[in-house]
């Protein structure tokens, strides 16, 4: 049963056609990753999923709720059923990392108290392996720590659905791939639907269970991981090798082909 | 050259439409998720903190200035007593309260441009939305119930500091009779002038406070939109609060 159901969407942002005609389904319980060179849309179609930004035609589909007709109320009746990461975190500088991710709590969970509050919130961060950290300043977080911060945030309030905008960009290879396998875990631990926007290939591999790679805002090829991996598109399979920019043997740069 | 005007009018009217639409969004977001009285007091405590010492520098020198200018223009007309009188009117009714709106404009106003402008472009305020927490009601209604709090009491600081000045200028500095210079300066004041100051005052505030956040609001990415934000914030609440005093003062005292 797909949760979210994106129906011909397009989105313009002046004369620059960002997302055309998109249709996808995401399906419950799952992994989904959406892969793609950077510019491709990726994020704008994440921002478009959870309300951010309104699609300029087509429908899109949460939990049965047409987000472009929904009112505030109903808006953020779905919106509560979301967590997302963000590319940098999106942490509040001006509070500690518990409170950060006590933010959702403090403003959905208004039955709880201090004690429940806090309890969660350790028990959370103990999830993506930062325990002691509830007093911890964001400032004096690294990359990899503010992104899990930002995945505890994302969780604490056991959404059904958990979305991640790039969720290894600006991290180091060691820290990234320590982010996809925190993923894997959640993935097993949660059983929830993850939607993965990233356009790191291995990591992406490794985690999702249905990939689809858009690319100058299509959707050229949405499958299940093991197939999508064999698929014989020429550009997923450039984009699989990872011929988007390195130089060949002439030293020129490979580059894709267009979709006219 | 008529299709490039008509640009400008069509972009400026586009800009005080997308201002409308977020002061109505800020009171129907308000009024919907309600807001947290603890953060208005801390905003309220910080503004006032923030905009107290400089508006106290500037009062009392403006203050002396007005004192010092009354004196050398009444003297040669006799007219000595009359100081006191001069920076009543000047300084409690006009001064005063633009002073404290630009001071509070130049401390508070740019702090609030400056922090909303960076959580937009560190995608702060898209997470409070995906939280379903209504960033309006969350970030500018405490800012703007906080600032609403405090303008009226930084303007009748700034009132005193402004005739306090005067009086020590006039006393110590210029020789008058100090009782002569406080009967004539309350002469000049009445209990509506107050009033109508605690009005300018709370007119400017919500001038500020929304133009502030406004421009943090819709800051574009990188650190050279926080800066542009921020100026752009400080510049306008200030035209703007001048002109608006223009109104204001035409409204209330243009009868007298």
């Amino acid at each position: 049963m797909s949760i979210i159901t994106l129906k011909n969407v397009s989105k313009s942002f002046g004369t620059l056609s960002v997302l055309k005609d998109i249709s996808i389904q995401i399906p419950s319980g799952q992994t989904t990753a959406i892969i793609g060179p950077s510019g491709t849309g990726k994020s704008v179609m994440l921002k478009l999923i959870v309300g951010l930004l309104h699609a300029d035609c087509g429908e899109i589909s949460c939990f049965g709720t047409d987000m472009a007709r929904a009112s505030i109320t109903e808006l953020y009746a779905v919106r509560q059923r979301f967590g997302m990461l963000f590319q940098d975190g999106a942490l509040f500088d001006s509070m500690t990392v518990g409170q950060n991710v006590a933010f959702p709590l403090v403003h959905h969970h208004k039955s709880m108290t201090e004690t429940q509050r806090r309890q969660r919130v350790e028990a959370t961060l103990e999830l993506v392996e930062l325990p002691n950290m509830y007093q911890r300043h964001t400032s004096d977080l690294s990359g990899g720590q503010r992104k899990r911060v930002g995945l505890a945030r994302a969780i604490v309030t056991e959404p059904e659905v958990v979305l991640f905008d790039e969720p290894n960009s600006g991290l180091d290879p060691i820290t990234s791939d320590a982010i996809d396998a925190l993923i894997c875990r959640m993935k097993k631990m949660l059983g929830i639907t993850f939607v993965i926007i990233s356009h790191d290939i291995v990591g992406t591999i490794n985690v999702a269970d249905h990939i689809a790679m858009l690319y100058e805002g299509r959707i050229v090829q949405s499958a299940p991981t093991d197939q999508f991996v064999r698929s014989e598109h020429p550009i997923v399979r450039a984009f699989l090798e990872r011929n988007l920019v390195l130089p060949n043997n002439a030293g020129e740069v490979a580059t894709l082909p267009s979709l006219g | 050259m008529m299709a490039k005007s008509d640009n400008t009018v069509t972009r400026s009217v586009q800009t005080f439409g997308d201002y409308a639409y977020f002061i109505a969004d800020l009171f129907t977001a308000t009024l919907r998720h309600g807001v947290s009285w603890r953060s208005v007091i801390e905003e309220a405590h910080k503004i006032g903190i923030r905009s107290l010492p400089i508006l106290l520098i500037i009062n009392l020198f403006v203050g002396s200035n007005l004192t010092i200018l009354g004196f050398h223009a009444f003297t040669p007309l006799g007219g000595q007593r009359l100081v006191g009188l001069f920076v009543a009117l000047a300084g409690v009714r006009e001064l005063a309260p633009i002073i404290a709106a630009s001071m509070v404009a130049a401390k508070a106003g740019t702090q609030m441009a400056s922090q909303i402008a960076v959580m937009r472009i560190q995608e702060q305020i898209d997470a409070l939305e995906v939280m379903a927490v209504n960033p309006h009601a969350h970030l500018i209604a405490p800012r703007m119930l906080g600032i609403l709090l405090v303008m009226p009491a930084l303007t009748l600081i700034a009132i005193f500091a402004t005739v306090f000045s005067g009086y020590v200028v006039s006393v110590y500095q210029l020789g008058l009779n100090g009782t002569v210079y406080l009967e004539f300066a309350a002469d000049g004041i009445t209990a509506m002038d107050f009033v109508y100051c605690v009005v300018k005052a709370w007119v400017f505030g919500i001038i500020i406070c929304t133009l502030s956040c406004w421009f943090g609001f819709n800051c574009k990415s990188g650190p050279e939109g926080v800066g542009l934000a921020t100026n752009r914030a400080v510049v306008s609440s200030a035209v703007v609060c001048v002109v608006v005093n223009y109104f204001i003062s035409e409204v209330l005292y243009g009868s007298l």
